[in-house]
């Protein structure tokens, strides 16, 4: 088990209850295979430093994991199919 | 004999500038550089959005490579710009 750290962008014209579904459904991903969620947390709608295909803003929400090396690459390859993901970045935690 | 002309073009020795003050951030041992906090990473970048070299951050060869790095992720999730024009 490897600790990581997940950050998801939303699209910012979803409605915050429809992400917070979205932040769930990852939450159950990493649990149903065997990853343990150590802190999530959401930042909400927060602007961009620069535009993302003519978008200015986005849901951000950072999920903290422990995890095998074949969750971390589902999930990565997962989110970046789905439309609603505008970027994702999974970074390994160092202890 | 002087030549006042002559004076005047003689070029000066550049006077010695003070040395000039560092951007110095105190890192404990333990801390670690986290692309999400940005008004730290912030003190590291020009008002255009460059990275700041190590002459002018004085952070050891380490650490310049953590803060360089952790700027260049929070640019890809649009924490902080590649570019900025000054206000």
């Amino acid at each position: 088990m490897r600790s990581y750290e997940l950050m998801v962008i939303y699209r910012y014209d979803m409605a915050e209850d429809d992400v917070r579904a979205a932040v769930a459904e990852v939450e159950k991903v990493i649990t149903d295979r065997s990853g343990v969620i150590t802190d999530t947390d959401f930042w909400g709608k927060r602007r961009f430093a620069y535009e993302i295909d003519h978008m200015t803003e986005g849901f951000y929400a950072v999920i903290t994991f422990d995890g095998d090396v074949e969750l971390q690459t589902t999930l990565d390859r997962s989110l970046g199919l789905l439309d609603s993901v505008v970027r994702h970045k999974i970074q390994r935690l160092v202890k | 004999m002087a030549n006042p002309k002559n004076e005047k073009k003689r070029r000066r020795r550049p006077e010695l500038s003070p040395k000039k003050k560092r951007l110095v951030h105190k890192f404990g041992e333990e801390d670690v550089v986290d692309y999400k906090d940005i008004s730290l990473l912030r003190k590291f970048m020009s008002d255009r959005g460059k990275i700041r070299s190590r002459r002018v951050t004085g952070l050891t060869p380490k650490r310049q490579r953590e803060v360089a790095m952790a700027i260049k992720n929070a640019r890809e999730m649009a924490l902080l710009p590649y570019t900025q024009t000054k206000q």
